[in-house]
């Protein structure tokens, strides 16, 4: 009798959809990546004074070298020896670049109160940084 | 007559049998620089950041990030704590230490707009103290 010898399937497996499952996978991580920054306003602030400088020389900064913009607990901003008052983003920029003219070292010093939202302060240290002035500095009351 | 021989025109095909190897390495690449963002307990969401114009981009890893909450409670490596008084050197302390490992650090506040601005003084006033002078307040970008 003749046996018939069974033939061997040979055993293989598909490899051709493998780049199709790489490129979605790669999708997937581009799309869900967040490549790690912060985005934010930066500032460098002054140093403290050493304890033992306690007679500090003190310089008068006359208004065409420094600019007060005072920031009331309700949002008002006080400019030098002005009344405060209600000032929206455009004005307080002509009002900015217009200091900026007058001297392009200008000194702007923020003064907000205590009881200030902190929005109103990053609301004008923004409008300062958006006129490309360089010397900003933060104080409060 | 002189016979003109005709010309063979090769076959154009672009090899891509290398395709999958490039698709792996891409995914590999991604797959090792994607970090997937934990969510703290204590958190101040996006939408109630300040809006600004002028914001830059700060690389995390010279960061730290304190937290200030509308109720004045600040958080640095998740450890919440208030400022009652200017004796209360808890954050200057922190930050002194993480000042002596890495000197160009950054010090990023996340703080809630509405938060009132005395709890950011106090806390700036602690950065001043512990010599930490280059400070971020994080920021939307205004549309």
């Amino acid at each position: 009798m003749k046996v018939g010898r069974k033939r061997k399937g040979k055993a293989e497996i598909p490899t051709s959809s493998m780049s199709d499952i790489a490129f979605l996978l790669i999708i997937f991580f581009m799309a869900t990546t967040k490549f790690d920054v912060k985005e934010g306003i930066k500032l460098v602030l002054p140093a403290a004074a050493p304890e033992s400088a306690q007679q500090a020389e003190t310089i008068q900064l006359g208004d065409d070298k420094m600019t007060r913009l005072q920031i009331t607990a309700d949002g008002s901003i006080a400019i030098n020896k002005d009344g405060a008052r209600k000032i929206d983003n455009a004005e307080l920029d002509s009002i900015i670049q217009q200091k900026l003219r007058v001297n392009d070292q200008m000194i702007f010093k923020v003064i907000t109160d205590r009881e200030a939202q902190y929005n109103e302060m990053i609301r004008v240290v923004d409008r300062l940084k958006a006129q490309k002035a360089e010397k900003i500095s933060l104080s409060t009351n | 007559m002189a016979k003109i021989k005709q010309t063979k025109k090769r076959e154009a095909f672009i090899p891509t049998g290398s395709m999958s190897d490039i698709a792996f390495l891409l995914l590999l690449f991604f797959m090792v620089s994607t970090v997937f963002v934990q969510e703290k307990k204590f958190w101040v969401e996006r939408d109630r950041w300040p809006v600004a114009q002028s914001i830059e981009r700060i690389p995390r890893n010279n960061t730290t990030t304190i937290y200030v909450m509308k109720n004045e409670t600040i958080l640095l490596d998740d450890v919440p704590t208030k400022i009652e008084s200017e004796e209360d050197v808890m954050i200057a302390n922190a930050l002194r230490s993480k000042k002596s490992e890495n000197p160009e650090i950054v010090v990023c506040f996340r703080t809630d707009r509405e938060t009132k601005y005395g709890a950011m003084s106090d806390v700036m006033r602690q950065l001043q103290n512990a010599e930490t002078l280059v400070v971020a307040f994080e920021a939307q970008k205004r549309q």
